[in-house]
C-alpha cells in the first residue's frame, strides 16, 4: 500500500509542472500589456506607472522560459495577481468563494450517489421489465437535460411560481446577521457556520437555497450512476458465487443488498475520479443559473469581462484541485479493491 | 445485426426517429423558416420584428414569440439545428481525427514517445472540460470557430487513448508482422491494417458524444462566450430567456415561451443521442451478452 502511494507521489510533480505549463501557454496568447494584471498586487500600481513600465518591471518582454520560471516563482508565494471584475487579489477571492463551492458539491454528492445506485439497483433488478425501462428513460432525461436549461425551468417553478427555493446563498435578513460581529465565520460554509453558531434558522435559510442547485445537480448525475451502476450489477448477478448464494436458499434481498450489490459497486468507486471532474465544471453553471456565489460563478463572470487574470488564476487551481482529489480517489481505490495494488 | 437490435428496442427507436426530424428540419430549413427578403446573404441571422427589449407571447406570424430583443423565436430554433449539426459534426469528425492520429502513431512506436504522449494527455484530461473550454474562447475571442476550436483541444485526448488501447494490441498481431516482413512501410502498415481495425469502438463513442459536444457549445453561447448576438444558436436563445423566466409581478410563467421552445429543442436532440448511443452501449457490452 505504501509503495503504491509513494510511486503515485513521485509522478505528483510531473504532472503539476504539466498543469502549469499548459495555463502558460494559454497566457502566451495574450499580449503584455493583457497580461500586466496579472502581476500587479493592486490598482495603485496602474495609477502611477504607464503599462510600458510595468511590462518592463515584471519582465514580461523577456523570452518566454524566463517568463515562465518568474511566474512560477510568483506562484509558489501564493501570488495570482489582481482581478479587475472580482476587484480583490485573485488568491483572496479564490479563498472566499471556494467554501461556499465545496458546501454545494458536498451536499449534492450525497443524493446523487444514493439515487444513483438506488436507481441502477432497480434497473439491474428487473432488467429489461417495465421498472428498468422507466427508471432508465428518467436518467436519461435527466442526462440529456443541460444544466442550464433545467435549471431556468427550476428557477421558473420553484422560485418564479411557487416561491420555495430563491437564488443566492441567503436571505436579505440572514446575511445582515452573517455579515456581524456576532456570527462567527468558522468554514465560509453557511450551513455549517450556522450550526456551530447555534441558529438553526441561518441553517434552514441556506438549507432553502441549496435546495434548487442540489437537485439540478442530482438529476443530471444520476443517469451516469445508474449506467454503471446497472451494468456491473447485472454482470455480478451472472456469477456463481451469486447462483450459490440463492441455491443456499437466501432471500432475494439478502443476495441483492449483501452479495450483489456490493461487489458492483467496486467500478462505481472508479468513476468518482471524473465524476468530481464533471461536478466541478457543472457547479460553473449552476452556480451562475442560481447566483450562487461560489468559485464557478466567479470564473464564469471572469470569463465574461474577459478579466485574464481571474480566469487563469482560478483554471490554475481547478487544476491543482483535480490532480489532488485523483490521486486520493486512487488511493481509496487501492484500499477498497486490493487488486489495484498489486498490478 | 447491430441496426436490427437498435430497431428492436423501443427507446433507441425513438431516439432514431427523434434524429431523423432533426435532420429533416436542417434540410428543409429555407423552406419551413423561409429568410427574409433584405436578410437573404446571411440565412443565419435571426430576424428581428420590432423594437424594445422585452419579449412578446406567440402570434399567428410568429408561432413561438419573440425573445427578448424581438429575436423570432420560430426562426432561431429552425435555423439552430443546423448550427448544432455543424458544431456537433466538426468538433466530433477534427477531433477524432487528431485522436486517431495521435493516438495510433504514439501507440505504434511505442516505448518513451508514447509515455511522453500520454503523460501529455494526463495533463489535458486535468482539467474539467468545460472549465478548459470557458478558459480557451474567453482568451481567443467570441465566435463559434473559436467555440470549436476549443472543443476539439479537450476533446481529441479521449480518442487517442481509446484508439491507442486497441492499437497496442492490435500491433502484435500475424498480419502486420507479415505486412511488415512483405516490405510494407510503417505509414501504410498504420494507415491500411492498423486503423481500419481498431476504429470502430472510436467511431462509436464520437458518435455517443455529439450530444455533449452540443449541449458544452450551447452552455458557451449561455454564458456570452459563443455565436455573436443575433446569430441562430440555441444556448443564446436560452440565454436570451434568462432575464425572462421568473416572468413579472403576479404572472410567473408570462414569459414561459421564451425558455421552453430553445429547452425543448436542445433536450430533445441530445435525448435522441443519448436515446441511441445508450442502446448502443448495452448492444456492444460483452458483459452483459450473457
Amino acid at each position: 500500500m505504501l509503495t503504491f502511494i509513494a510511486r503515485r507521489l513521485l509522478f505528483l510533480p510531473i504532472v503539476l509542472i504539466g498543469v502549469t505549463l499548459m495555463v502558460f501557454v494559454v497566457m502566451s496568447f495574450l499580449t503584455p500589456y493583457q497580461l500586466v494584471s496579472a502581476y500587479i498586487k493592486s490598482p495603485e500600481e496602474l495609477k502611477n506607472q504607464s503599462l510600458d513600465d510595468l511590462v518592463r518591471k515584471y519582465g514580461l518582454d523577456q523570452p518566454a522560459h524566463i517568463r515562465y520560471i518568474n511566474w512560477v516563482k510568483n506562484l509558489l508565494k501564493g501570488d495570482l495577481g489582481y482581478s479587475k471584475s472580482a476587484n480583490m487579489r485573485v488568491t483572496e477571492a479564490i479563498s472566499k468563494r471556494f467554501p461556499a463551492t465545496i458546501e454545494l458539491a458536498l451536499f449534492s454528492i450525497i443524493p446523487v450517489i444514493f439515487g444513483g445506485i438506488w436507481l441502477g439497483t432497480i434497473s439491474a433488478k428487473h432488467y429489461n421489465r417495465p421498472l428498468d425501462h422507466i427508471s432508465r428513460t428518467f436518467a436519461i432525461i435527466g442526462w440529456s437535460l443541460p444544466d442550464f436549461v433545467f435549471g431556468l425551468i427550476m428557477l421558473m417553478i420553484f422560485y418564479g411560481v411557487l416561491g420555495w427555493f430563491p437564488p443566492g446563498r441567503l436571505s436579505m435578513w440572514a446575511d445582515t446577521i452573517v455579515l456581524t460581529g456576532d456570527f462567527v465565520r468558522y468554514t465560509g460554509m453557511n450551513t455549517v457556520d450556522a450550526i456551530l453558531n447555534w441558529r438553526w434558522d441561518i441553517f434552514l435559510d441556506a438549507l432553502r437555497h441549496l435546495a434548487a442547485p442540489i437537485i439540478t445537480l442530482s438529476y443530471l448525475w444520476w443517469a451516469y450512476l445508474l449506467r454503471i451502476t446497472r451494468s456491473s450489477m447485472l454482470e455480478v448477478l451472472n456469477k456463481d458465487y451469486v447462483r450459490t448464494a440463492r441455491a443456499k436458499g437466501l432471500g432475494e434481498k439478502v443476495v441483492v443488498n449483501r452479495h450483489v450489490r456490493r461487489n458492483a459497486l467496486i467500478p462505481v468507486a472508479t468513476v468518482s475520479g471524473s465524476m468530481v471532474l464533471g461536478l466541478l465544471g457543472g457547479v460553473v453553471i449552476v452556480e451562475t443559473v442560481f447566483d450562487y456565489k461560489g468559485i464557478g460563478l466567479l470564473t464564469a463572470t471572469g470569463a465574461q469581462q474577459l478579466d485574464y487574470t481571474l480566469i487563469l488564476g482560478t483554471t490554475l487551481f481547478y487544476g491543482l484541485l483535480l490532480v489532488v482529489t485523483n490521486l486520493i480517489v486512487d488511493v481509496l481505490y487501492a484500499f477498497i479493491d486490493p487488486r489495484v495494488r498489486l498490478e | 445485426m447491430v441496426i436490427k437490435k437498435l430497431l428492436r428496442n423501443p427507446l433507441s427507436m425513438i431516439g432514431l426517429v427523434l434524429l431523423l426530424g432533426f435532420v429533416l428540419i436542417a434540410l428543409f430549413a429555407p423552406w419551413i423558416a423561409p429568410t427574409l427578403e433584405e436578410h437573404k446573404n446571411e440565412p443565419y441571422r435571426v430576424p428581428r420584428f420590432g423594437w424594445g427589449s422585452s419579449p412578446s407571447p406567440p402570434t399567428k406570424e410568429h408561432p413561438m414569440g419573440l425573445t427578448q430583443g424581438k429575436y423570432d423565436v420560430f426562426y432561431g430554433i429552425i435555423w439552430g439545428t443546423r448550427t448544432a449539426f455543424q458544431v456537433g459534426l466538426i468538433v466530433t469528425g477534427l477531433s477524432c481525427l487528431l485522436g486517431v492520429l495521435i493516438g495510433s502513431v504514439s501507440a505504434y512506436i511505442g516505448g518513451k514517445f508514447d509515455e511522453v504522449i500520454m503523460r501529455f494527455v494526463d495533463v489535458f484530461m486535468s482539467f474539467p472540460f468545460l472549465i478548459a473550454a470557458i478558459v480557451i474562447t474567453a482568451v481567443l475571442g467570441r465566435g463559434l470557430d473559436k467555440v470549436i476550436i476549443a472543443l476539439v483541444l479537450f476533446r481529441w485526448t479521449g480518442y487517442a487513448r481509446l484508439i491507442r488501447g486497441s492499437v497496442l494490441q492490435v500491433k502484435q498481431d500475424e498480419y502486420i508482422m507479415a505486412a511488415r516482413a512483405g516490405g510494407v512501410s510503417h505509414p501504410a502498415i498504420l494507415v491500411r491494417h492498423i486503423i481500419p481495425n481498431t476504429i470502430f469502438p472510436v467511431l462509436i463513442q464520437a458518435s455517443m458524444n455529439m450530444g455533449s459536444i452540443v449541449v458544452t457549445a450551447a452552455t458557451l453561447s449561455f454564458l456570452g462566450l459563443g455565436a455573436p448576438e443575433g446569430y441562430a444558436d440555441w444556448g443564446q436563445m436560452i440565454s436570451f430567456a434568462r432575464n425572462w423566466v421568473l416572468g413579472s409581478p403576479g404572472e410567473p410563467l408570462k414569459y414561459w415561451y421564451t425558455v421552453v421552445w430553445p429547452g425543448a429543442a436542445i433536450v430533445l436532440f441530445v435525448l435522441s443521442w443519448n436515446l441511441i448511443g445508450d442502446a448502443f452501449r448495452d448492444i456492444m457490452d460483452p458483459r452483459i451478452q450473457a
